[in-house]
């Protein structure tokens, strides 16, 4: 097993490398001024053209790409061109927002994603089943900035039981903290709970039909017990791989989540920065999501081995 | 009590006892804090290196200036004590008040003065037109300093406490020293509030501290001129990228104040009685279109003034700000309606749209079908709107348009290339202009004619420019009222660029709040929270 995860840190290294180099092309040949945005409207071209200068853009893309990898190897994902900050700071300042976020929404989707696909299959055709699974649809369907200003619209402003917008920090309070995540989460998890509830009902469907689930009722066993111990378990490699490829589902829904809510996390982070040419905050953000990408694909992977023991690496 | 409090107690009950040590920390009672939910993210905090208005507007917090401008654009003594201009205009002497701190507690020098007026000298069109002429500029001990030109610049005050961007904001001589082109990272000022660094999170939040040490002058407070007394003790700018977001928090009482409420959310705003919604800015914008005189098709006159003689601003400016009326108004000038250079004269062209006279004027100019690149931002709600309705009047006087629909960010880069508009240039761009910067030449860079220095687009017209050269000497307000209708003139037969209409925005702000006023910037001062 560690020889496993040595070669699955090890190949991460390439992984990492061809999305740096992608990530700087990409935002070398893509339109766009920096220079433009920080000198502002009443500025010279003269001026524009100083400031660029001044940083650094007007190099060649093969010194600027050296010179950035250079940095990165280091650790320093270099200045954020338009605070002057160091990018992993700016990067620091955003995360346990983003993390929070993430986190209340995973949890969320699985506590109610699960047990409705669950359900689901078990009532498979039934009454129950058509309209969990309409629900999977609308969950589908429905923009996440739709669902969000919905429920602001709600709960923030009509009934005035949860905040509209903001985030506080852990450290001030657990429920301060959730008070602002609530509605947020459950928007962003609207689509999450609907794709785990239909793979695991998919999943559930399939399992259900095994040999060892008839006999596990054959020799009297009660619904529970059998949906959840024996089917639910068998069904859970899939059900996870689905979890974990989510995560890309739930950083892109967060650009969006934490503007509708205006939560200060990496997803403004992104927008802001690209609004602006940010190049270097945007390349630490990319870099950094795609690490953590792939350091929860490796997470999962390793989970298939205590969720089917038969699986060995 | 409201529900939400009840719902909070609940849930503090339930939630903490599982929380134990993470429960809230007690709250600091009686600091007044106003939340300001600003027109843009506080991206960078150097007034001097970025010339966002939403950096100056955070900046006239931190960092005092030397004159300030009142309502009347007139400016006034604000760091400043006396001023000596000696007879034959060339050696202006300033001498600053009394007990000017900054922030660290080190007195306000007048070498700091130098330093900074060096510094806003080498970024801004008046401060480059003083350094043309500049012979000497010292220190002539602690609190006087001496500025010695080579030609008289009846204009010297105005430039000192001009609005427009960038401002020239006094700081400590160790932070002016830094390049103009180079960010400071060091927020000192003397101004009425301090900059709370360790608070700031570019993109979310920034907060300022009442500074207790500020002198405030004792005359009424009158935009920049005046009294700086601050009555809360912290503002707090909370960054939001989504309008309904602002709107909602506002409503619910999360912020106070909100700079810019888009048009569609005024009236849910209005029918909230917590809610005070007036004029933000009465000196409004002005909606530009932008031309670029360099390439065809309009490097030909007869091709631009067909353009200008199709145009029909009400339809730009309904396109912006709806369908109410107060909003907005015609504006065949090129100066700010509000202002006292504003003028009609020369503006014909534009008071009413003659299709007919567009398309004889492009058939005499030879128009042989030359694609119109528009460059438009789609982020921009306001240059999107004019450059849909651009697009449709373009095509109906018969010219070809290839509508490049973009970001912003690129109009930005794109704006400034001087290629062929098929080969990465540009045909025409929308912007605007704030009305403060086109009150009056300073500032008002689309009027500017100089070619390769003028602004994007490069009109190039002698007449014009000698005729804004003229303005800077002027001495009399009557002077400059003539000179203005020549400018107008000017500008609108040269067709330098195409104003598309003045426009006014809103402010909303809790009527928890007094004191609030309209102006080109959200004054601070002498606002109280209850």
């Amino acid at each position: 097993m560690s020889g496993y995860i040595f070669r699955r840190v090890l190949a991460m290294i390439p992984v990492m490398a061809i999305v740096a180099l992608f990530v700087f092309s990409l935002l070398y040949i893509a339109p766009g001024d920096p220079a433009a945005v920080i000198a502002g409207d009443q500025a010279s071209p003269q001026d524009v053209e100083r400031i660029r200068q001044s940083l650094g853009l007007d190099r060649p893309f093969l010194v600027r790409f050296a010179e950035w990898t250079g940095q990165v190897l280091t650790g320093n994902l270099g200045t954020s061109m338009f605070t002057g900050l160091p990018v992993t700071e700016l990067i620091r300042q955003r995360l346990e927002p983003t993390f929070s976020l993430m986190f209340v929404t995973l949890i969320l989707a699985i506590a109610v994603g699960v047990p409705i696909g669950v359900v689901a299959a078990w009532r498979v055709g039934s009454w129950l089943d058509r309209a969990l699974m309409a629900l999977g649809v609308i969950g589908f369907s429905v923009p996440v900035f739709v669902v969000g200003y919905l429920l602001a619209y709600v709960f923030a402003l009509e009934l005035d039981w949860l905040p509209v917008q903001g985030y506080t920090p852990i450290a001030k309070g657990l429920w301060p903290w959730l008070e602002n995540l609530i509605l947020p989460s459950i928007a962003l998890g609207f689509v999450y709970i609907a794709l785990i509830a239909r793979i695991t009902r998919a999943t559930m469907l399939e399992v259900l039909s095994q040999d060892y689930i008839r006999t596990a009722r054959a020799k009297g066993l009660a619904e529970r017990p059998v949906l959840f111990l024996h089917a639910l378990k068998n069904a859970a490699v899939p059900i996870v791989t689905v979890i974990g490829i989510g995560v890309a589902l739930l950083i892109g829904g967060a650009v969006v989540t934490e503007s509708v809510f205006a939560i200060p996390g990496l997803g403004r982070l992104t927008i802001d920065a690209i609004v602006r040419r940010d190049y270097p905050v945007i390349q630490g953000v990319v870099l950094m999501f795609s690490f953590v990408y792939v350091l929860v694909n490796l997470a999962v992977d390793l989970l298939y081995t205590l969720l089917d023991p038969r699986i060995r690496y | 009590m409201d529900r939400r409090s009840v719902l909070k107690g609940l849930g503090a009950v339930g939630v903490g006892a599982a929380a134990g040590p993470l429960a809230a920390p007690a709250i600091a009672q009686g600091v007044k804090t106003i939340k300001f939910v600003p027109q843009a993210n506080l991206a960078n905090f150097d007034p001097i290196w970025g010339t966002q208005y939403v950096v100056r507007n955070a900046s006239q917090l931190v960092w005092d200036m030397l004159y300030g401008m009142n309502a009347k654009l007139e400016p006034q003594r604000q760091m400043v004590e006396s001023e000596q201009v000696s007879s034959d205009g060339l050696t202006w002497t300033f001498k600053l008040r009394e007990g000017l701190k900054f922030h660290d507690g080190e007195p306000v020098r007048a070498k700091d003065c130098v330093a900074s007026i060096e510094r806003w000298s080498q970024r801004d069109g008046m401060g480059l037109m003083l350094r043309a002429i500049q012979k000497e500029l010292t220190a002539v001990d602690d609190r006087t300093f001496k500025w010695v030109l080579s030609k008289p610049y009846p204009k010297m005050l105005m430039a000192l406490g001009k609005i427009g961007t960038p401002i020239c904001f006094i700081m400590p001589e160790r932070i002016a020293k830094t390049d103009p082109f180079k960010q400071i990272d060091d927020y000192v000022g003397s101004g009425p509030m301090k900059f709370v660094k360790g608070d700031w999170k570019p993109g979310a939040t920034a907060a300022f501290e009442r500074n207790k040490d500020y002198v405030s002058r004792s005359e009424a407070s009158d935009w920049f001129a005046g009294a700086k007394n601050m009555l809360v003790d912290r503002v707090e700018w909370v960054i939001m990228p989504d309008p309904a977001t602002a709107s909602a928090a506002l409503q619910n009482g999360e912020v106070d104040w909100w700079e810019n409420p888009i048009p569609d959310l005024v009236p849910v705003l209005k029918r909230n009685r917590n809610i005070k919604i007036d004029i933000a800015d009465p000196l409004g914008n002005i909606g530009s279109f932008r031309l670029n005189h360099m390439h065809p098709p309009f490097d030909n006159i007869k091709v631009r003034q067909a353009v200008q003689a199709a145009i029909s601003q009400e339809d730009y400016m309904r396109a912006i700000v709806g369908s109410e009326d107060a909003l907005w108004k015609p504006c065949p000038c090129v100066f700010t309606p509000t202002s006292y250079m504003y003028t009609e004269v020369g503006g014909e062209a534009l008071k009413k749209p003659d299709l007919e006279k567009a398309k004889r004027l492009l058939k005499e100019s030879g128009y042989a079908g030359q694609p119109v690149v528009c460059v438009v931002a789609q982020d921009q709600p306001i240059t999107k709107a004019m450059g849909e309705i651009t697009a449709d009047v373009l095509k109906k006087i018969g010219m070809t348009v290839d509508f490049v629909a973009t970001d912003w960010g690129t109009v930005g880069q794109r704006r400034a290339s001087k290629s062929p508009p098929g080969q990465g240039g540009w045909g025409m761009f929308h912007t605007w202009h704030a009305g403060v910067d086109t009150a009056t030449p300073v500032g008002n860079i689309g009027i500017r004619a100089n070619g390769d220095k003028a602004w994007f687009g490069w009109p190039q017209n002698d007449q014009i420019e000698a005729d804004i050269a003229s303005w800077y000497e002027a001495k009399t307000i009557e002077e400059e009222k003539k000179i203005a209708e020549k400018i107008n003139r000017g500008s609108m037969e040269h067709v330098s660029y195409i104003p598309t209409g003045f426009f006014l925005g809103y402010q909303g702000w809790r009527t928890s709040l007094e004191g609030v006023r309209s102006g080109p910037l959200p004054w601070f001062w002498g606002v109280k929270k209850a």
